[in-house]
């Protein structure tokens, strides 16, 4: 704590950053709206992708993993990120690390090559947990934080893959039918739905997007459908790798198969950006493939 | 679309390497290791593949590769192009009764099959990207453009903006001589 605010290393990812910058800038300002200061990370690398990277190497991914969780070691402080494939790597290889002395001797005598040391004295979060943890925030200080309630919109939650999967491996309890995002969505005046199939992956992950992009969209494609089953208006995600699949995949889809879906897709931090009162500008929803006016005509 | 890497150099290694073998005991020991998991606990109950977003789609299979990983049949596991059908979600992992990770079989098989110079480009791009970048997915000037829009710094405070961590980044990579073999395997396919 310093100022009354709980202060993290932003863990930025490469998507977020380089792709969707609409949610960096949300995170930092929406997370500030409620007591939570994100901290610039200086010098930190991709997570690295743990599907993409981790399938070729996983020593390698252990130790890259581990290199950012020691810049944040450094600050002395716990990191918070926004997107699930980071959260896979960046909190999975601090606590198998803290975990097991084998590994962490393994990463730690390469690691002393760059002078650096695996201590294991932080934690790794993700916002969205930040976000509905009532120690740290809570639900009921996002619905107070809320200047234009998201009124009359149908929201369909994608929770995607790392953020709870594999469950044991997580502080969560639930992977099958979560609800505490929905909770958040709900805050903000909007209508959360549900729908046929919701803990689905959305059909980026593994490297599968590079290997085989067909295949990889044909299981994007069928979120599609049962969200627009559910007369969602828009996707909200807690992963920027999701949101491109969902937001990029459907031009994609719509170039190889043909359909049109034209769902928003929005990060949950530009969603909460919007209901704090930020103009669609100031989150960047211009870079989106699709286009989020229809969503946007109904709240602004 | 035929069942293929529609890669000619892979495929041409397959012409060697394809089914010739018998089983390899120590397959079963590596994978188990790499992946911290004990696949030999597995029952074949089917689990997993009905778990799979990955199999109404294709003939990628979890069940049979952890079969595989059993038996030992290292050169079927790793030359099968479903290998890399796997979007990691984890699902069979969750679901499994006998509290094997499927997934991290699917993920120990993929770096033994990296050491048999197995392994589609995109992979192999990703890992030269971050090498010389430090991010997977590296920024460009329409992202820097819209970046200074917002009031934030063209480049992230990430290796973009302090490039001075890269060499940190690659002498790490070059310890498991990562980017040398990953460039290794792309040049093969470009003759």
């Amino acid at each position: 704590m310093h100022n009354g605010m709980h202060e993290y290393a932003f863990f930025l990812g490469c998507i977020a950053p380089n792709r969707y910058p609409g949610c960096e800038a949300a995170a930092i300002k929406t997370s500030r709206n409620v007591g939570i200061e994100l901290l610039p990370l200086k010098g930190a690398s991709c997570c690295p992708a743990p599907g993409a990277f981790g399938a070729v190497d996983l020593s390698v991914w252990y130790a890259m993993a581990a290199r950012n969780i020691i810049l944040a070691e450094e600050m002395g402080k716990d990191i918070a990120l926004i997107c699930n494939g980071c959260y896979k790597s960046i909190y999975e290889v601090n606590e198998r690390l803290k975990e097991h002395d084998d590994l962490r001797d393994q990463v730690n005598e390469v690691l002393a090559e760059v002078d650096m040391e695996f201590k294991g004295t932080i934690d790794v979060y993700h916002l969205a947990e930040l976000y509905y943890d009532p120690k740290i925030c809570g639900v009921e200080k996002i619905r107070e934080s809320v200047v234009r309630p998201l009124d009359g919109t149908k929201i369909a939650v994608h929770y995607g893959c790392h953020l709870l999967k594999p469950i044991k491996e997580r502080r969560f309890t639930d992977a099958e039918n979560p609800m505490w995002i929905e909770e958040l969505v709900d805050a903000l005046g909007a209508e959360s739905v549900q729908y046929r199939n919701k803990m689905q992956c959305c059909g980026a992950g593994g490297g599968v997007r590079g290997f085989d992009l067909a295949h990889s969209l044909d299981i994007t494609n069928e979120k599609l459908i049962n969200v627009t089953e559910a007369g969602a208006d828009a996707i909200t995600e807690v992963c920027p790798f999701c949101q491109l699949q969902y937001d990029r995949g459907q031009i994609e889809i719509k170039e190889k198969f043909g359909i049109e879906w034209n769902i928003p897709v929005l990060h949950y931090n530009e969603l909460l950006g919007l209901a704090q009162g930020m103009s669609p500008q100031e989150l960047a929803l211009d870079l989106h493939g699709i286009d989020c006016k229809p969503f946007l005509d109904k709240i602004l | 679309m035929a069942k293929g890497y529609n890669d000619p150099a892979m495929e041409k290694k397959f012409q060697d390497r394809y089914y010739h073998a018998a089983d390899n005991p120590e397959f079963t020991k590596e994978v188990e290791r790499i992946g911290r998991t004990m696949a030999h606990m597995c029952y074949q109950c089917g689990t997993c593949t009905g778990s799979c977003p990955s199999a109404p789609r294709s003939s990628y299979r979890i069940r049979k590769f952890v079969r595989r990983a059993v038996m030992g049949l290292e050169r079927e596991a790793l030359t099968d192009p479903d290998l890399w059908l796997c979007t990691t979600c984890y699902s069979c992992t969750d679901r499994c009764p006998r509290g094997i990770a499927p997934t991290d079989i699917i993920m120990a098989m993929r770096n033994l099959a990296f050491k048999w110079d197995i392994v589609p480009r995109n992979f192999l791009k990703t890992i030269q990207l971050i090498y010389t970048t430090g991010h997977g997915v590296p920024n460009n000037d329409v992202n820097r453009a819209a970046r200074v829009k917002l009031g934030l710094d063209a480049e992230p405070e990430t290796t973009h903006k302090y490039p001075e961590f890269l060499p940190g980044i690659q002498k790490i990579m070059d310890h498991y001589k990562m980017k040398e073999n990953a460039d290794r395997i792309l040049s093969e396919g470009e003759h």
